[in-house]
Parts: C-alpha cells; structure tokens; sequence
C-alpha cells in the first residue's frame, strides 16, 4: 500500500502543478521552464511559516502560493512590459527559476556571514541571518513535519481542479485563450495585455507554489535539488503532451509523467531523452497535444453509457 | 468648442525614409459614415492603425470625444470607444463564433478574479446577460445559426461579418471597418451593404470605411462625404459625384492622360 500511496501523492502533486502551467501555457500560451521555481518558492516559504511561525498547515499552503505567486511578478511585470513572449519568455523563467534555485543553495552560507558581520549591507539582513542558516542551502531545510497524505492531496487535487476549471471558464480565463489565439486582436478588442498576463502567471505560480509545499511536507525535508530544470520541463512535458486548452490533459499526463518512471525505475535516467523523442513525435502528428482542446466535461460519460444503455436495449429488442 | 467625435490634426508618420501618412487631417461629427478610399498603399490602413495606435504617429494630434488620445495603449482606446475590423481577417481562430463576439462584451472583465473563482450569483448573471446580449449581436448580422461554429471553419464573408459583431460587441461610439467587402461578388456585397446600413441607423455609430469596391463606398456614402489619400496625402474630400469628378483622383486611380 505504501508504495502506491507515494505513487498518488507524487502524481497528485505533480497534477497540481501542470495544472498552473496549463494556465499558463495551455490557456494563455506563455511557455515556461522556470515552474520549478516557484515551487521552490512556495515550498520553502509554507515550510517557513509551519515550522518557524507555527501557521496551521492549510493555510501555510495558501501563503505559501500566494508568496510564488507574488514572486512571479518579479519576472512577469519586466517580462510582459517589454513584451517577451515565445522562446523569449521560456527563457526568461528559466532564469528566473535558476537563480532561485542558486540562491536557496547558498542559504546557509549567506546566513553564516550575515551573522558574523560586523558592518556593511549585511547588517540590514541581521534579523533572517538564522532562518538562513536553517534553510540548510544544499543541505537541505530538514525535519518538517509531514502532514501530506493521500487524503490530503487527493482534496487538494480535486479543489485544484476545480478552481482552475472556474478561473478559464471566466471572463478572465477566456480572455487568456483570446491572449493565445491573437494578441494583437485581442489588445484591439479592448485586452488589457499586461493585466491578463500577470494575472494568468499570478495563478499559475500559485498552483505550483502549493504543489512545492505539499511536496516540502510529504518528504518532511527540502533541498535545492528537487527544483531543478528536469522538474520544469517535466510540466511543460505533462502540458504539451496533455494538449493546450485543456485541462483533463495535462492531469492525466501530469500523473502519467509521474508513473511511468516510477514503473521504469532502470529506466528513469533515460526518460528526457524519451521525452524529448515523444514531444518530437507529438508535434508533428498532433500539435494541439494529445487532448488539445478539449474542455473538460463528462459529455463523454454519458455517450457512452447512451451506447451502453442503447446497445443493451436493442440486444433485447433483438 | 467643437462637436466632433473624432478630430485628427496633421497627422503624419514615417516608416524609415518612407512617409507613408503625410499631414492628414480628418473631423468626424457623432453619427457620421464616411468612406476612405485611395489607390493601393495609399496609407489608409495606416491611418486606421494611428488611430487605434497599433502604430505611433511622428507628429500630429487624434483627439477623441474631445480628448486626446495619443499614446494610450490600443486597449484603453479600445475601452474608450473605438473599435475596428482588419483587412485580413484576425478572428480568434479556435474559438466559436459566438465565444468571439463574448469576448467584445468581457475584455474589461465585468467582475473581480475572486468572484471568477467561486463565480458568485452577480457573476453568474453578468454571464448569463452577456450571452444574451452577444447572441442578439449574432442574430443582428444573420450568424445566430453559426453561433458554435469555430470561426476558422466559417465561410470568408461569414468571418467579415463575425469580425463587425465582435468590434460591435466592444460598444464602440466609433467603428472603423477596414475592407469589409474584400473578396465578395456583386450579390454578396450587396447584402453587405444592406447590413452596414441596418447597424448604423440602428446603432447610431460613427463609421469610417475603408474600401475598394466602389459601388459600395458610392452607395454607403450618398449623403456623406469620402476621403479619398494618395500616396499617403489627402487628394480630396467630397460627396460621391463630388470624388467621381475630381480629375485630380482619377488622375490618380488611372493614371496621367498620354498627350502626343
């Protein structure tokens, strides 16, 4: 049993999280390699705020979030300013995520000389010099408590779902599919461009924010190296894969995404070469992804409990 | 004081070493349909996108409702009352048509990300009077049959008139409508004209048109007057017998008399 229960909580964390790029990416059409970094962000901070400030573990996730998703407008304002968009934009998170991801790493150093200071700019930083240090850099920020199981992520799956189905089905979210469709007729159609970007990138970070603190509270430990690129292109794979505009896509695959190398263990090193043949495969036979463009709904449930149903009624008429 | 909905003033604007709008100046009064005709490249498209501000004038003044307007982004212009068509069709593609007149109506979203969340009832009811109100918009230029047909899919004229109901739909005082008859024979344009007359009596907009067709410009600005560029210079301004006269346009359209 624990073995498939470490299996849903590492895919439905991982749901959670191409679940914002999906928003991001699927809907809105911004590419992003830079996702792992915000989960770094939330990760950390809701460990912070559990561990140091004893905030109850819900809300931790919340803040948690909504730190990445504040986070995002570092990049996100300069970014959609000087209208980065394509490869442009996927580059600029990349960064974005690394440099994050450099700084957690040095944590403990900086933490170390900010407490021996005597002067300097470093004495602005003397009250979060020991927090810095418990951070760990690339040690890793241990022993939290790990309140995450499968009650909990399957809740937060489901919730997470949910929001994100109300948040494209808005005026806002359709106003994101028109972003990604045509900018400039959307701009001419009245679009605030930067506005409708920030918010879309606002939310996503936000989903992978909380996926990173679910995440810190299942292992009970952080380090640096659970963020690196290979995660974010992992959810870029789950959406692409998935299929844009959509969100049932980027589930399945996102769980999938997880599974699979899971089933492959000797193979786990070989899944970016894998993944970088499938997304070749992928593209060129269906560019919209594998369930692009198809919104989630259970239609499908009830065709087929018609042809059910039907079958079974002619099978007795015959 | 002036009435004028919309005033542009010696606007002028460089393309490189190419002036490609030279010194244009344009009074519209609240109600108005005028034409903008003029040989290929003659600038009018870029006029157009001056006005919207997809493009930035090198010198010259666009107020609007007394306002200048100079230097908003396309969408705040948009928000304030202009609105427009493209001469190649931008739809948003994957979308329906009835989802693309929806956008006209929310692009300045009607309710807070924390009502979109857990969609409140005053939501709820925003949405449900939006679809009304797009719907009646699609009824307006006969595509209410169409309505959840992806816009790609349509036929090009049904895509013309899907782009005039989404510009309608952003509740725009002025409308500029670029090429609506590009590509249509004699019948269809003559629907065509139909239609445009039926939205500007009964939506009382102020239009400019762009147009090739002549016998549509003719016929749409009978009492009204066209603008008529060359070369990105106002060559005339005048009813329709006034333009059809002008030996200065035909020279322009035709080309100089051979005298030998």
């Amino acid at each position: 049993m624990g073995y498939i229960n470490t299996i849903i909580i590492l895919g439905g964390i991982n749901i959670i999280a191409a679940l914002g790029v999906a928003i991001l990416t699927g809907y809105t059409g911004l590419f992003t390699i830079g996702h792992a970094g915000f989960m770094a962000l939330g990760g950390y901070m809701s460990a912070i705020f559990v561990k140091e400030l004893g905030v109850p573990f819900p809300i931790a996730l919340l803040l948690g979030g909504t730190f990445a998703g504040l986070c995002s407008f570092i990049i996100g304002y300069p970014a959609f300013r000087s209208e980065l968009r394509g490869d442009y934009f996927a580059v600029a998170t990349l960064g974005f995520s690394e440099a994050t991801r450099l700084l957690l790493n040095n944590t403990r150093s900086m933490g170390e000389s900010i407490n021996t200071a005597e002067s300097g700019i470093a004495m602005l930083f003397k009250p979060i010099g020991p927090l810095l240090v418990k951070l760990g850099g690339v040690f890793g920020y241990m022993s939290l408590p790990s309140p995450t199981n499968v009650f909990v992520v399957v809740v937060a799956v489901i919730l997470a779902l949910f929001f994100a189905h109300m948040f494209v089905t808005s005026q806002y979210g359709k106003n994101c599919i028109a972003i990604s469709q045509d900018e400039v007729a959307a701009q001419m159609m009245g679009v605030n461009l930067l506005k409708t970007k920030m918010i879309a990138l606002f939310v996503s970070a936000f989903y992978a924010g909380v996926a990173g603190g679910l995440m810190a509270f299942y292992f009970a430990y952080l380090t640096p190296s659970f963020f690196t690129i290979t995660k974010s292109s992992d959810l870029l794979a789950a959406v692409v894969f998935g299929g844009i505009q959509s969100l049932i896509g980027p589930v399945i695959t996102g769980f999938i995404l997880v599974v699979f190398p899971e089933l492959l263990r000797s193979f786990a090193e070989w899944r970016l070469i894998i993944y970088g043949f499938l997304f070749v495969i992928v593209m060129i036979f269906r560019p919209q992804g594998l369930l692009g463009y198809v919104e989630m709904n259970f239609y499908f449930v009830r065709i087929w409990w018609n042809k059910i149903f039907r079958r079974g009624q002619t099978s007795q008429e015959g | 004081m002036s009435s004028e909905i919309l005033n542009v003033k010696n606007l002028t604007v460089d393309f490189g070493g190419v002036r490609a709008v030279n010194n244009v100046s344009i009074q519209l009064e609240p109600g108005e349909f005028v034409g903008l005709i003029g040989p290929n490249g003659a600038g009018k498209t870029t006029i157009f996108n001056l006005i919207t501000n997809a493009i930035k004038p090198t010198a010259g003044e666009i107020n609007f409702k007394g306002k200048n307007i100079l230097g908003k982004s396309p969408d705040r212009i948009c928000q304030l009352g202009i609105s427009r068509t493209f001469q190649n069709i931008r739809l948003f593609p994957q979308m329906t048509a009835y989802e693309n007149v929806e956008l006209g109506f929310h692009s300045a979203p009607q309710y807070s990300l924390a009502e979109a969340f857990i969609r409140t009832p005053r939501a709820r009811r925003i949405e449900v009077d939006t679809r009304k109100k797009a719907m009646e918009l699609l009824e307006m230029v006969n595509l209410k049959e169409h309505s959840h047909a992806r816009a790609s899919s349509l036929p090009y004229g049904l895509q013309r008139r899907l782009e005039m109901a989404r510009a309608m739909a952003t509740n725009p005082e002025l409308l500029l409508l670029d090429e609506p008859a590009a590509g249509m024979n004699d019948d269809e344009c003559n629907d065509l004209i139909k239609l445009i007359r039926e939205i500007h009596t009964t939506m009382h907009y102020t239009m400019i048109m762009i147009e090739h067709h002549m016998n549509v410009v003719m016929d749409l600005c009978r009492d009204s007057r066209i603008y008529v560029l060359n070369l990105g210079s106002m060559l005339a301004v005048g009813t329709p017998t006034e333009i059809q006269s002008n030996p200065d346009v035909i020279r322009a359209y035709l080309g100089e008399p051979k005298n030998d």
